[in-house]
């Protein structure tokens, strides 16, 4: 009895672990030479949205799109900006039809994000978690 | 020249090569499919002061209110040089929809935060004046017609000049734009036509940015001629003095205008709110009118139903003695009083109303969102308010239902 409520315990602890993962499974990544260490979500929304072109430092940044196709995008920016695929869009169509300016560059997917980013040290992307390697830096939320 | 400044550019000139191989073009266009359907068939529900008909009298449904195809084509010429051409075809003043440059300017940008253009460019009055014809970046079918019927000007050609200033979290840009502008004016509203020209426009807009905050401050001033009201002119002149003085206050050749708007935005993603209040001063029969609106909306999923409310108001009179008739001899009191009554036909064409509208927008597909809207229109008491082709069964001070179903996308 005792020992069922310990595994009970263990697999629902599991679950919310799984389920915490799933939620933080988007991580914003630089090139590994890049001296930005951390920014906040915040940080990572005014750049992917145009409002800033910069890092905090002064340093140009230079934001990689994942396609619009991919769920990864999506997750992105419901997690950072907190805006749904269609509020993203309908964003940029201000910004594109009023001249003001025009969406990041769209890598193909998460191997030329990380081959773009490890070439390019203001370049800032996002990918799976999953997906991270040796070649770029995952940027410790704030 | 600082060495910030030195070093933005020098880091600037191979990144922007990067991003887009100079030179490098892009076309997209945007456009919204929409009928309009009044409830009452004595009048035109007219969105701005250029539209010749709407719903109502000219017919029940309308698809030309709000159906319109815009598209562009931008470059980027070199890393710090980009140019854009927007051709618009909508209905317009002729009920045509002959395609109209709505803008086409040269843009240098030798710093991130630092621009300025030159040629034909957007004149962004009120908050959502820039983006009012794309459809698909707007919550509603249309904006607030109280507050965006005010001063129906998109564009100025000129130049413009912006700098943001990075302030932590939040930004802070200024905008200063100089130019002309000139339309012409359907028969439909009342002013008879002929082509207005504005010149010496000079306009300032101060954006804060802050997360989901907005806040906007504008101002600006222009110099108005209305060609056809040097007819009134020549009328009153007849009158002597008297005459003259009721000219200089309602038919200047040249009317001073100025204009103030203050707007606010919050929107987290979740739900949005947004409000703005605008003053437009023309010290003329174009009088000083006060708009102002509220709106919200709920994002469930692809759904996001909202509600607004907008009000119209003219802080400005709305009639005029005009020729005091006593004493004059009977030929020249009917003359009088022919020129007294359209003195005010013309100051009561400022409109006073009130509109409750309830909406929903569905983000059916990727690249386009399907809205419908119904507006109850509550105008004040005499008032015809922005309705035109008024026809002698409308009933001044009523209430009209007008509602909307549009299709938005872009591409």
């Amino acid at each position: 009895m005792n020992a069922q409520i310990k595994r009970l315990v263990a697999g629902l602890a599991l679950c919310l672990g799984s389920a915490a993962a799933m939620a933080q499974d988007v991580v914003p990544v630089v090139s590994a030479r890049s001296p930005i260490a951390r920014l906040d979500a915040a940080q990572v929304a005014d750049i992917f949205l145009g409002k800033t072109s910069r890092f905090p430092d002064g340093s140009i940044a230079m934001p990689v799109d994942q396609s619009e196709d991919s769920p990864v995008r999506d997750r992105f920016y419901a997690q950072f900006t907190g805006k749904s695929p269609a509020q993203v869009k309908a964003y940029w169509s201000k910004v594109i039809f009023t001249g003001r300016g025009q969406p990041p560059r769209q890598a193909a997917d998460s191997t030329e994000v990380k081959r773009i980013v490890s070439d390019n040290p203001h370049a800032i992307g996002y990918i799976d978690a999953s997906q991270v390697d040796s070649s770029v830096r995952v940027l410790a939320a704030r | 020249m600082n060495p910030r400044l030195l070093a933005t550019l020098l880091v600037a000139l191979p990144l922007a090569a990067w991003a887009q191989e100079a030179p490098s073009w892009k076309f997209s266009g945007y456009g919204t499919v929409g009928l309009a359907h009044s409830d009452n068939r004595n009048a035109d529900y007219l969105v701005d002061e250029f539209k010749p008909n709407g719903p109502g009298y000219t017919r029940a449904w309308s698809a030309d209110v709000d159906s319109r195809l815009g598209l562009q084509l931008s470059a980027q010429i070199t890393p710090t040089i980009s140019a854009v051409v927007q051709v618009l075809s909508q209905q317009d003043e002729n009920n045509s929809y002959r395609p109209q440059v709505e803008w086409a300017n040269v843009r240098w940008q030798p710093t991130p935060e630092f621009s300025i253009r030159a040629g034909r460019i957007v004149l962004p009055v009120f908050m959502v004046t820039d983006t009012r014809r794309i459809g698909y970046a707007t919550p509603w079918v249309r904006p607030p017609v109280e507050m965006y019927a005010m001063v129906p000007v998109s564009h100025n050609d000129g130049v413009d000049a912006s700098y943001r200033l990075e302030l932590g979290a939040a930004a802070n840009t200024f905008q200063l734009t100089a130019g002309t502008w000139k339309h012409d004016f359907p028969t439909a509203t009342g002013y008879g036509g002929g082509t207005a020209k504005a010149r010496d426009i000079l306009a300032f807009i101060d954006t804060f940015e802050q997360g989901p905050l907005t806040l906007r401050l504008s101002l600006g001033r222009a110099n108005l001629e209305i060609p056809q009201f040097s007819q009134f002119t020549d009328a009153f002149a007849a009158f002597g003095p008297l005459g003259q003085g009721i000219d200089e206050r309602y038919f200047p050749s040249t009317m001073h205008l100025k204009y103030v708007g203050l707007g606010a935005t919050y929107d987290p993603g979740r739900w949005f709110a947004m409000g703005e209040w605008g003053r437009f001063d023309t010290r003329s029969v174009l009088g000083t009118k006060v708009a102002w609106y509220g709106s919200a909306g709920y994002r469930l999923g692809k759904f996001t139903p909202y509600v607004t409310y907008a009000r119209a108001s003219v802080d400005s009179p709305t009639g005029d003695p005009g020729i005091p008739l006593a004493g004059l001899p009977p030929p020249v009191a009917a003359g009088a009083a022919a020129l007294n009554a359209a003195l005010n036909q013309t100051l009561n064409l400022l409109p006073r109303q009130r509109t409750v509208s309830i909406g929903a927008r569905w983000d059916f597909a990727k690249n386009a969102a399907l809205k419908v809207q119904y507006d109850h229109v509550d105008l004040d008491a005499g008032s015809t308010g922005t309705f035109g082709n008024i026809q002698p069964g409308f009933q001044p001070g009523g209430r009209v239902g007008i509602f909307s179903a549009v299709v938005d996308f872009v591409f």
